[in-house]
């Protein structure tokens, strides 16, 4: 009898606890002005991105009064089960989204995101955003990138940038290169000295960046457009392909990136660069705000590797309305604002490139510098991207068939092939070939 | 039948003896160098199960200045309660917390309480089949998590409990509850014969001979699947990443995941917070210690 009395009030006590919590579900989209808009957002809340959208929020709740809740979750909750709660009736009023045809643009493709040409045309985002830099936002009816329709606001871009340890090239006497030759003779000098010239991880995507950086330097728009958006078959044989997987293996066999880059992951090299143990780290610009606040040891500077045709990169992670959005009207509002001019330029002088050209002047001149840098690129274009974004396999698949090659347990043309294989199959499985 | 039960006190006895000898025996303070290299081999086995403990513990009062500048392998430098502090606000800590501790309590309770029903219908019951009943329950554990996500979803929208606290105790209570009763009912198998019809003789009814005879009997396996239970369920993380999205029902694990960015990770409130998360568990095991070396020890002697 005691059993069966605390099996009923256990199960009282469960139901209670869940039913407040079950409830508050309502239908369809509201006309009502709401009390609360949810945004679910991944990056860091340190990050320039992440201060622009709480500020446009603010702004946002000035203006109509309706209180905007951000909530925090992690990357890997957001990539893996959005496809789950988008379809439920727990959505968020905005989320952020990944971008990419394995990302955004399969929520896309799968209806789960709001079409947002009538805001497009309301506000003015497309005469706002331009060329490139919003091509991550549209997307085919089958997902993939630089479509017609939009489905996302982009508010920051981010490229990858080599950064050099000054003090370490004058305590060598070596140059800041300006060519990838005179790139490789400077390794080639730190590497006759005892220094290992290039921090690098393959653990995660450092080695990836680096290669596809390579390609980059040989790659034309064809090649770009056969890879990212299926245009033609990707020409395997081509020297943009080769090129890159041989160098990076001459490299690792002359030393100037070290076989221990195996065992490494970003935050690894990350911190070794800050520590001043490496002359040169490609990485992504998201890390430059942290290098101007946490570099103190030494004076630093960066480019783009030499010799690039395009960069490596693009507008960053997009803000999307979830289709079973109850107020999409306000929430579309509230996007606006993250492309204005006061918001873009806070994004400027927190280390961070708006995506909205002509932004006021930039105090600080590294950002400067790195601004005008990316948009040398986008204005002409000349935007790579990043190599995984044909398929979602490739995220895992890349990185693994390159950490073979530091580990030296395979061939370039074994790597070639193995990458190729992923690629075929990866695409494949999208059906987003036309 | 009485010869049985007059035969346990005299094998406790027994046993009670030569226990007493093995301990005289210490007292001599006779080692042999085998003791001495069982010792030490001990203290490394102890050291190198400390040492990322250590290293998180190291990690979780720097400063990321201090950080940068000597790796994770120092001391800190300047101590700062600052990555715990931080990480308590920004996740809520209390509220994590609270719906990890009573999902994973209510599991564990729920859990064992199936555990023994079961066991007790299929180790002492002996329900006709048994066996491959029990390789049919298991499934529910030996099926891969990733393969559950999809019809629980479809499942717990339908009836509406997705992204509630309900969905996470009912799928750990079916799954914790598999494995328990796989162990418990073997253990229930050979539960003594002559004690049940002992109990049968002196006219116990099932509940009764569930309740006085079983039950106090097999207290000490049913406390480690208990805390086992607990532990599990708190450090579970696939499946409640799947069902739990909103803030006001994710649990301390989630929490934890949602401060490692994209690209970026800052290392030292990962391990403040990490050093936050497992403070609950030590605390739960150093309390039923005692419990957990009895049980383990009882299943040995079986």
């Amino acid at each position: 009898m005691n059993i069966k009395s605390i099996v009923a009030a256990v199960a009282v006590a469960t139901m209670s606890v869940t039913s407040l919590a079950a409830c508050g579900s309502s239908d369809k989209q509201s006309s009502e002005k709401p009390d609360m808009l949810s945004v679910w957002t991944y990056e860091p809340t340190t990050s320039a991105q992440y201060q622009a959208w709480k500020k446009s929020a603010d702004k946002f709740t000035q203006d109509t009064g309706i209180k905007v809740k951000f909530e925090t979750k992690s990357f890997t909750q957001i990539a893996q089960n959005s496809s789950q709660f988008l379809d439920s009736d727990q959505a968020p009023d905005v989320m952020e989204s990944n971008r990419g045809n394995g990302s955004a643009g399969m929520l896309a493709s799968m209806s789960l995101l709001t079409d947002l040409s009538p805001y497009v045309d309301k506000y003015g985002w497309d005469k706002k955003v331009t060329k490139a830099d919003s091509s991550m936002a549209r997307y085919t009816d089958k997902g993939v990138m630089n479509g017609d329709t939009w489905y996302g606001v982009p508010s920051y871009a981010e490229f990858q940038r080599v950064y050099y340890n000054k003090d370490m090239f004058a305590k060598y006497g070596i140059q800041i290169p300006k060519t990838l030759d005179e790139f490789e003779e400077a390794c080639q000098k730190f590497k006759a000295a005892g220094v290992t010239p290039i921090d690098a991880d393959a653990g995660e995507y450092g080695v990836m960046w680096l290669w596809w950086q390579l390609i980059s330097t040989k790659a034309d728009n064809k090649f770009m457009d056969a890879w990212q958006m299926y245009k033609q078959p990707v020409d395997w044989k081509g020297e943009a392909f080769t090129f890159a997987t041989n160098k990076i293996n001459e490299w690792l066999e002359k030393g100037y990136i070290s076989r221990t880059a195996t065992g490494l992951k970003a935050e690894d090299t990350n911190s070794s660069f800050i520590k001043g143990d490496f002359p040169i780290y490609q990485t992504g610009t998201w890390n430059q705000s942290r290098f101007i606040t946490q570099i103190k040891t030494f004076d630093w500077e960066s480019h783009i590797l030499p010799g690039s045709k395009m960069a490596q990169g693009c507008t960053g992670n997009l803000l999307v309305i979830p289709e079973k959005s109850k107020h999409k009207d306000w929430s579309a509002q509230l996007l606006n604002n993250v492309l204005s001019e006061d918001i873009q330029t806070g994004i400027a002088e927190e280390g961070g490139i708006p995506v909205v050209a002509n932004v006021k002047s930039v105090k600080n001149d590294k950002n400067k510098a790195m601004i005008e840098e990316y948009s040398t690129f986008s204005k002409k274009n000349a935007l790579s991207y990043y190599p995984d974004y044909p398929a979602s396999n490739l995220t895992d698949a890349i990185p693994a068939a390159l950490q073979e090659l530091v580990n030296g347990t395979k061939k370039p043309s074994d790597v070639e092939a193995q990458i190729q294989k992923a690629y075929t199959d990866g695409v494949k499985d999208m059906d987003v070939k036309n | 039948m009485s010869q049985a039960t007059m035969q346990a006190p005299t094998s406790q006895a027994a046993d009670a003896e030569a226990s007493r000898s093995r301990k005289t025996n210490k007292s001599q303070h006779i080692r042999t160098w085998a003791d001495w290299m069982t010792l030490v081999l001990l203290i490394v086995g102890a050291l190198i199960m400390l040492f990322p403990l250590i290293i998180l513990a190291m990690n979780a009062f720097k400063t990321i200045a201090d950080y940068n500048a000597t790796g994770p392998l120092t001391l800190p430098a300047h101590p700062t309660m600052r990555g715990i502090e931080s990480f308590w606000k920004s996740s809520n800590f209390p509220l994590k917390f609270l719906n990890s501790f009573v999902i994973s309590l209510v599991v564990a309770v729920l859990g064992v309480l199936l555990s023994v029903l079961n066991s007790f219908a299929l180790g002492i019951g002996r329900v006709k089949g048994n066996r491959w009943i029990i390789l049919l329950i298991m499934l529910a554990n030996m099926m891969p998590q990733e393969a559950l996500l999809y019809p629980l979803y479809t499942m717990f929208k339908e009836a509406g409990i997705y992204n509630t606290q309900l969905s996470i105790i009912i799928i750990f209570t079916v799954v914790q509850s598999a494995y328990g009763t796989y162990l418990l009912s073997a253990v229930y198998s050979t539960f003594p014969q002559a004690i049940l019809e002992a109990a049968t003789i002196d006219g116990a009814t099932r509940w009764q001979t569930l309740i006085k005879v079983v039950l106090p009997i097999s207290w000490s396996t049913i406390s480690v699947l208990f805390v086992f239970f607990f532990v599990w369920t708190w450090n579970e993380y696939m499946i409640p990443m799947a069902f739990l999205m909103d803030d006001s029902v994710q649990t301390v694990p989630l929490a934890l995941s949602a401060l490692q960015g994209q690209h970026t990770i800052d290392a030292t409130q990962l391990a403040a917070a990490s050093l936050l998360s497992i403070i609950p568990t030590i605390i739960f095991y150093i309390i039923f210690q005692r419990k957990l070396n009895q049980g383990i020890v009882a299943g040995a002697v079986k």
